[in-house]
């Protein structure tokens, strides 16, 4: 059996009807999308105190903050780039232990730092969900973007792709939390500062399976 | 693809005409039905186009493609309920046995053959998806074991798993066939052989 050429012009014709974005106008429209959701993000994290240094020394903020951030921006690299020349995504396995590095990774690199700098008292006021409210609302709008921005592209791996854009998002209200948050007792960082990646990983993971995925839910 | 992505509309009708045989082949091993194997190829024509703008530069097209065919056909068998390996057992004669059969000449070995031939369906039914999938991509489309991996959002290594496991079983089988033919080497190792080694 071959395809009939009526096949080939209604998918021609079809396609010449409903023109779709090309890649540049496609990369445009992610990257103002992308933008919104960060600066929503850094909208909320100024209406909900912004920068709060307290008697914290300079250098253990830049260093947990753009520590954490270059671990965001490198987890992003592999999240983003392809494998080889494949237009498709990296595998399951990969995605999934990209995520779950992103909360192993900075719960590792806060602590150790923190406890360098013997700032790992307990505070007993500081239980840590008004850090949890700011890292989920601060990691929501960029993941949705991103979620949007992919929507109906992830043939094979929507869940795992949307629980590591989540961590990503999770990673980088990380890093505003921290600008903000002086606590690094160990249960505090666990629910205010390494649960939102979780919730966010989770929720990423939910939500791509719908919105990334092409299969009919 | 990397033309059309950049909005060389004319070059879609290149991308169809590299692309589409290819899936036709792929899609008509799981589909007898003409017109689903039509309505998948559209629908996933028209997922290409509509995702152009996420087709990065220089990229493979063919396991893009067929990774978004393969969404849309597990769909539509989930929705149709016909999966062509349940009809394996059954009815037409299957390619396999097609072979395996032609390559005997006598009835006894036509017999020996058939049970050969029904016992490497029942491995085929007995496979997991995904080495279902490695096995067909790699020796049926005539895909890379890195193409294989692509299309099925897994390793390399994971498709050389898949692909060592259908063997091992259908060597089992062959190796059965050939202590119960008394005439020497089995048909099935004919068949065999268009599959390749390991």
């Amino acid at each position: 059996m071959s395809l009939s050429p009526e096949l080939r012009e209604k998918i021609l014709s079809a396609a010449h009807r409903a023109p779709a974005p090309t890649r540049a106008q496609a990369a445009r429209a992610r990257l103002w999308l992308f933008a919104a959701g960060i600066a929503g993000a850094i909208a909320i994290f100024l209406i909900g105190g912004g920068v709060r240094m307290t008697d914290r020394p300079p250098s253990l903020v830049a260093l947990t903050s753009l520590g954490t951030a270059v671990f965001a921006g490198a987890g992003s690299y592999v999240l983003f780039t392809r494998r080889g020349r494949s237009a498709l995504r990296r595998p399951t396995v990969w995605l999934l232990l990209a995520a779950l590095a992103a909360v192993v990774g900075f719960l590792l690199l806060k602590y150790s730092l923190s406890t360098a700098y013997g700032r790992t008292d307990i505070w007993p006021e500081r239980v840590g969900f008004r850090c949890l409210r700011l890292g989920i609302l601060t990691g929501a709008l960029p993941l949705f973007a991103a979620l949007v921005s992919w929507r109906g592209t992830d043939p094979l791996t929507p869940v795992a792709t949307g629980a590591a854009f989540g961590a990503g998002a999770g990673l980088g209200s990380a890093v505003l939390v921290d600008l903000w948050c002086p606590v690094a007792y160990l249960p505090h960082l666990l629910l205010g500062h390494v649960l939102p990646i979780v919730v966010l990983a989770v929720v990423g993971g939910l939500v791509g399976w719908r919105l990334l995925g092409l299969r009919k839910r | 693809m990397s033309d059309y992505a950049r909005g060389d509309d004319k070059a879609f009708a290149i991308v169809y005409d590299a692309v589409a045989p290819r899936l036709e082949g792929y899609l008509r091993r799981h589909l007898r039905d003409r017109s689903l194997v039509e309505d998948i190829i559209q629908q996933t024509f028209m997922q290409m186009h509509d995702k152009r703008g996420s087709f990065a530069a220089g990229s493979q097209v063919l396991p893009w493609a067929f990774s978004i065919a393969r969404n849309f056909m597990i769909d539509t068998l989930r929705k149709s309920k016909r999966e062509s390996t349940a009809d394996l057992t059954g009815g037409d004669r299957s390619p396999v046995e097609a072979l395996l059969v032609s390559a005997v000449e006598n009835a006894e070995q036509v017999v020996l053959a058939r049970e050969a031939s029904q016992r490497m369906i029942s491995v085929f039914n007995g496979l997991t998806e995904h080495q279902r999938a490695a096995f067909e991509l790699t020796e049926g489309d005539g895909m890379s074991q890195a193409e294989a991996a692509q299309v099925l959002g897994t390793t390399v290594t994971g498709v050389k798993m898949c692909r060592h496991k259908v063997y091992q079983k259908l060597r089992a089988v062959l190796h059965d066939s050939a202590e119960n033919d008394p005439s020497g080497p089995p048909p099935a190792r004919a068949a065999a052989a268009p599959f390749g080694g390991t």
